[in-house]
């Protein structure tokens, strides 16, 4: 039995009501593209999502109507989902930054109190 | 320079014919919105359409500026013979094939006009067609991917383009039906003509499609489909016009 | 838009942690209750992870299977602004489709999968749309109503838990507010206009009424599950407190336009501060969920024959040699 619509459009389509549904198979979505915009010159670009596509091309064109249809933006880049290395959250634990690497941080070096020292010493 | 009357009429009827055009084609593709081949290709389709849309009112807008009427009257009260729209565009959406060859077929004409316009004396609409180079250039480059991409598919995907390309192609000449004031407006520098908007239309698409190891179709009644800038449409145009104007016009004096 | 996910109370296992580490269990807790947010990659209990699958995979379906009773007006929009505006409003639910879908698959359930699911009828998606929209004034009421119904529970989820449905939500919801006001719009034009208008918008709420006091689903205070689902920040309120927030902000809105509600009962009680209703009809609510309402052959018809004549497109351009990873985030 053919589907009656309020839309016209799928009336136009001549839609079957039973028909046997059809099953995607893997891969039919596509691979996944990491999407990173950047809203203006001179800043980072930043992830903002992905996107399915057969390929980069195409990737970069859904890319700019799924995330830059609005706002700001002047330059995407997408990358394979599979391309990309991450770190695991479990191993957070290697970005811990201990007290004690103090040598990298500017505010430990202070010298002006020696230098006071110094000329006090060598005044007298 | 001054425009002269006979120059104003015909700047009026080229307005028109683009407008109607961009009006038409917006209006069938937006058909696509829900029902796309995959949800990215259906948001990016769907953004196209809109994009034509307000292309048509920016250039309703002008010729609202020259004396016509508002642009929702203009497009929602007249009946297929006053549209100056091709035969092209008005035809059914199809199946994906047909509309995305009639998206590269058409959006290579638009911007070839758009760009040939950019440098016309007429300042409102070089102004509107500067505007606009962007979305058409995203356009171009849509249509070009998927055209090559589909070519190179498999063989149905080549079949279907190539089948799609021969139905829409001899349409699509009817984008460039000469008009009495192509001279004219030529010579004003307003527009350069529908021949020379062919030529390069020709050279563009023809690039593309051997490109992507299709065939040119062969036309051998170019004239075919003519009729369209004078009110001659195919069956398609005024019901389509009357889905579209099916609210409009149960009170067309009403705020919507 | 989307309402709440409906878990079916006779459904419930006794628990849903049963058999998980309880010291990983602790941590997960304790990550959570801090307000830290849980990723992809992040060990969680296996009932967490099944919630949320259903969960934001319904609200994907809701979100696709949304566009299309305001599709139905797509053609026939009156004038530029509404005909823009509607393109515009029913491929953002296409975009937000796109968006939960990935979201939902860094759980690890294929887009193809759940469409499956989908098309199949295996899946869920919100009643609402299982409604048709008649005329015009559907679609205003659809898009100012049903949006605002959305926006109350997808401002709740964007508080849960899960850092990738946080981050669509937030997005979502800031397209959604462009949807209200459209449909807000919509609406005050057709109630402040010709009488014909009126009558049109008036009509279309009196239609839309039941399904919108559905939307919340029904009460779930009850629910076994609800407790450990609220300390997991799946489920952000309940049922009932959504639909009682909901009714505070828009029923006054709509009565302010002098329209009515058919409901005598429906009143805010001065002494509780909530709102007083007449219960809507669950019975309803449930067959049509479960198949019997009014669109939902036609609602599955239409996405399975889309994604039928999809196929071409998407086969011709499939590279066996390619490999499929969830996305990341």
């Amino acid at each position: 039995m053919k589907i009656v619509s309020l839309d016209p459009r799928v009336n136009r389509s001549s839609i079957n009501e039973t028909e046997e549904s059809v099953v995607l198979k893997k891969l039919d979505q596509f691979q996944t593209y990491e999407v990173f915009a950047q809203t203006k010159r001179g800043v980072h670009h930043v992830h903002v999502g992905s996107v399915h596509a057969a390929n980069k091309k195409i990737a970069v064109l859904f890319a700019k109507e799924q995330y830059a249809r609005r706002g700001k933006c002047v330059n995407i880049w997408v990358v394979k989902t599979s391309d990309i290395a991450t770190t695991e959250y479990e191993d957070s634990d290697i970005f811990d930054t201990l007290d004690e690497k103090t040598h990298r941080n500017p505010e430990s070096y202070k010298v002006l109190n020696r230098i006071k020292e110094y000329k006090e010493r060598t005044s007298k | 320079m001054e425009l002269t009357e006979r120059h104003v009429e015909g700047l009026k009827h080229l307005l028109y014919k683009m407008a109607d055009d961009l009006l038409i084609i917006g209006h069938r593709n937006s058909e696509w919105t829900g029902m796309g081949p995959i949800l990215e290709e259906d948001i990016a389709f769907s953004s196209m359409a809109q994009d034509k849309i307000g292309q048509s009112l920016a250039i309703y807008n002008i010729l609202h500026e020259m004396g016509e009427q508002e642009p929702d009257t203009v497009a929602f009260t007249r009946n297929a013979s006053s549209f100056h729209c091709s035969q092209l565009v008005e035809q059914p959406i199809g199946e994906y094939d047909f509309s995305l060859v009639r998206h590269f077929l058409y959006d290579y004409a638009d911007a070839i006009r758009f760009d040939m316009l950019s440098n016309s004396i007429f300042e409102p609409l070089a102004m509107v067609c500067k505007k606009f180079r962007g979305e058409l250039k995203y356009h171009t480059m849509h249509a070009n991917i998927w055209i090559k991409d589909l070519a190179e598919g498999n063989e149905e995907s080549k079949t279907r383009i190539q089948n799609a390309l021969n139905k829409a192609y001899p349409m699509a000449l009817s984008l460039f039906e000469p008009s009495e004031f192509d001279k004219e407006l030529s010579e004003a520098e307003i527009f350069s003509g529908e021949a020379k908007c062919r030529t390069i239309w020709e050279k563009e698409v023809g690039t593309v499609i051997l490109e992507a190891g299709l065939e040119i179709p062969q036309v051998s009644d170019p004239e075919e489909y003519y009729g369209g800038r004078s009110g001659k449409h195919t069956e398609h145009l005024q019901p389509l016009l009357d889905e579209m104007t099916e609210v409009f016009q149960i009170d067309p004096t009403a705020d919507w | 838009m989307y309402g709440n996910a409906y878990i079916d109370p006779k459904k419930a296992n006794s628990s849903l942690v049963d058999g998980e580490n309880p010291e990983k269990l602790a941590e997960f807790e304790a990550r959570i209750a801090r307000g830290e947010k849980i990723e992809p990659k992040d060990w969680m209990p296996a009932m967490y992870r099944k919630q949320l699958v259903r969960m934001i995979e319904q609200h994907a379906h809701s979100e696709i299977i949304g566009s299309l009773p305001e599709g139905t007006w797509i053609t026939r929009a009156p004038g530029f602004r509404r005909k823009l505006a509607l393109m515009a409003k029913v491929q953002d639910e296409v975009g937000h489709a796109q968006l939960l879908y990935n979201a939902a698959e860094t759980l690890g359930k294929s887009r193809e999968d759940m469409i499956n699911d989908l098309i199949s009828g295996k899946s869920k998606y919100s009643n609402v749309f299982n409604y048709p929209a008649k005329t015009w004034a559907d679609s205003a009421v659809i898009a100012w109503l049903i949006d605002a119904g959305a926006i109350v529970n997808q401002l709740a989820n964007s508080r849960g838990s899960y850092g990738p449905y946080c981050r669509a939500l937030e997005r979502i919801c800031a397209e959604e507010s462009f949807h209200l006001k459209y449909g807000h719009d919509n609406v005050v034009f057709l109630a402040t206009g010709t009488s014909k208008q009126r009558e049109m918008v008036q009509d279309a709420l009196t239609r839309w009424w039941p399904p919108i006091m559905h939307f919340f689903g029904p009460s779930d205070k009850d629910s076994v599950h609800s407790e450990t689902l609220m300390r997991w920040k799946v489920k952000m309120a309940s049922n009932d407190d959504m639909r009682q927030q909901f009714l505070n902000m828009y029923v006054p809105k709509i009565w302010d336009l002098g329209l009515t509600l058919p409901d005598a009962n429906l009143k805010k009680n001065e002494e509780t501060g909530k709102w007083d209703y007449t219960e809507p009809d669950w019975e309803e609510f449930k067959r049509v969920i479960n198949g019997g309402g009014p669109c939902n052959a036609e609602r599955l018809a239409v996405r399975r024959t889309a994604e039928e004549n999809g196929q071409w497109v998407r086969k011709a351009l499939l590279k066996e040699s390619e490999t499929y990873v969830t996305p990341l985030s």
